[in-house]
C-alpha cells in the first residue's frame, strides 16, 4: 500500500512540475525554457534535496514510461492523415529523409570516434535526430542508454531549431520543401514546430519527414552501428 | 465519457505496441516493437481494417502530452554527472556539428531534387506543346 502511494506521489510530482514549467514557457516562450528541460532540472533538484535515488523515483516514473510505446504507435495517426501528401511527394521525401538519416548518423558516429567517446555513449547519441520515444528504443536496442539518448535528441532538437535560419542562409537553402525536410529529419518535433514558422508546406514536410526518419533510422541504425562499432 | 473513450483508445494503441513487441522478439529484430506497431497500425488504417475513429482521440491525446512522457527518462541524466565535464562538452560538440551538417546537406539535396523535378515537368510540358503545334 505504502509503495503504491509512493509511486503515485512520484507520478504527481512529475505531472505537477511539468505543467508548472509549461505555464512558465507559455509566458516567456524562450527556446531554453522548453518544459522538458526545465521540469527535468526541477525534479532532479527536488530528488537531490530530499535524498531520493533515481531508482525509487522510477517506481512512479515507470508508469509514465509505459505510455511511450502506445505514443510511438500513435504517430501512425498524423502519418495516415497526411498520406495523400506523402504519396504525392513520395520520391522527394523518402529519398531526402534517407540522405538526412545516413548523413546524420554517420557524421555523429565519426565525430564521437574522433573525440574518443566510449562506444556505449556513441551508440546512445547515434539516433539523435530521431523523435525521443523512438530514439530511446533504438539506443536501447543498440546497447546504448535511453537516458543518454534523450540528451543527444534534446541537443539536436533545440540547437538545430535555433541555428536553422543561419544554416539555411549559409548553405543557400531557400525552398520551403528543403527547409521542412531538413528540420523534420534533423531536429524531429522541435524542428517541425520551427518549420511551422516558415509555411504550412514546410510544416507538413517537416512532420512527415520526422515520422519517416524515425522508421528509416530504426532500420538503418543497426547497420551503421554494426559498420562503425561492430 | 470522453476520458473513458481516450482510455479505451489508448488501450487499442497498447495492443498494437504489444503485438509489435511480440513480433520483434519472435523474429529477433533490432527494430523497436513500437515502430513495428506504428507500421502495423498505419497499414491497418490504410486498408480500412481499423477505422480511424477507433484511435483518433486516444492518439491525439497521447501526442498532445508526448513531451511529458519523456520526463521520467530525462531525469535519468542525474545518474551521469560527467555531462558537466570536458567529456560532456565533447558529446555536445559531436551532436551539434552533426546536426548542422545534417540540416545543411539534407536541405540542399531536397531543394536540388525539388528543382530538378520541376524542371523535368516543365521540359515535358514544353515537349507536349511542341508536338501539338507541329
Amino acid at each position: 500500500m505504502q509503495q503504491a502511494l509512493y509511486a503515485l506521489l512520484m507520478i504527481l510530482l512529475t505531472v505537477a512540475c511539468f505543467f508548472l514549467m509549461a505555464k512558465l514557457y507559455a509566458r516567456f516562450a524562450f527556446a531554453f525554457l522548453i518544459p522538458v528541460l526545465t521540469s527535468t532540472f526541477l525534479i532532479i533538484g527536488i530528488l537531490v534535496a530530499f535524498h531520493i535515488p533515481y531508482e525509487s523515483y522510477m517506481e512512479g516514473g515507470k508508469w509514465i514510461n509505459a505510455l511511450l510505446g502506445p505514443a510511438v504507435v500513435a504517430l501512425a495517426f498524423p502519418l495516415y492523415r497526411q498520406r495523400m501528401f506523402l504519396k504525392k511527394h513520395m520520391f522527394l521525401i523518402v529519398g531526402n529523409v534517407a540522405i538526412a538519416g545516413v548523413v546524420g548518423m554517420i557524421s555523429v558516429a565519426v565525430f564521437s570516434k574522433w573525440f574518443h567517446l566510449s562506444d556505449s555513449l556513441s551508440l546512445s547519441i547515434l539516433p539523435k535526430s530521431v523523435t525521443t520515444p523512438v530514439a530511446m528504443a533504438v539506443a536501447d536496442g543498440l546497447g546504448g542508454s535511453a537516458s543518454m539518448a534523450i540528451v543527444g535528441v534534446m541537443i539536436a532538437g533545440i540547437f538545430g531549431a535555433m541555428l536553422a535560419p543561419y544554416i539555411f542562409h549559409l548553405f543557400g537553402v531557400k525552398s520551403p520543401v528543403g527547409r521542412g525536410i531538413a528540420l523534420g529529419s534533423a531536429s524531429h518535433a522541435v524542428g517541425t514546430s520551427k518549420a511551422a514558422e516558415y509555411s504550412e508546406l514546410a510544416f507538413s514536410m517537416g512532420s512527415v519527414s520526422m515520422t519517416l526518419n524515425a522508421i528509416l533510422s530504426s532500420l538503418i541504425g543497426p547497420v551503421i552501428a554494426w559498420l562503425l562499432f561492430g | 465519457m470522453k476520458p473513458l473513450i481516450i482510455c479505451l483508445q489508448i488501450g487499442v494503441l497498447f495492443i498494437f505496441s504489444y503485438i509489435g513487441t511480440l513480433i520483434q522478439h519472435f523474429f529477433h529484430l533490432i527494430i523497436p516493437g513500437s515502430i513495428i506497431g506504428l507500421l502495423l497500425l498505419f497499414l491497418c488504417l490504410c486498408l480500412k481494417v481499423v477505422p480511424v475513429q477507433l484511435i483518433d482521440q486516444g492518439a491525439g491525446f497521447l501526442l498532445s502530452i508526448l513531451t511529458l512522457l519523456f520526463v521520467p527518462m530525462t531525469v535519468g541524466i542525474m545518474k551521469y554527472p560527467f555531462l558537466l565535464s570536458w567529456k560532456g562538452l565533447l558529446l555536445f560538440a559531436a551532436v551539434l556539428i552533426s546536426t548542422i551538417l545534417t540540416i545543411g546537406i539534407s536541405g540542399l539535396s531536397s531543394q536540388f531534387f525539388e528543382k530538378s523535378a520541376e524542371n523535368r515537368k516543365e521540359a515535358q510540358e514544353c515537349n507536349k506543346r511542341y508536338t501539338h503545334s507541329s
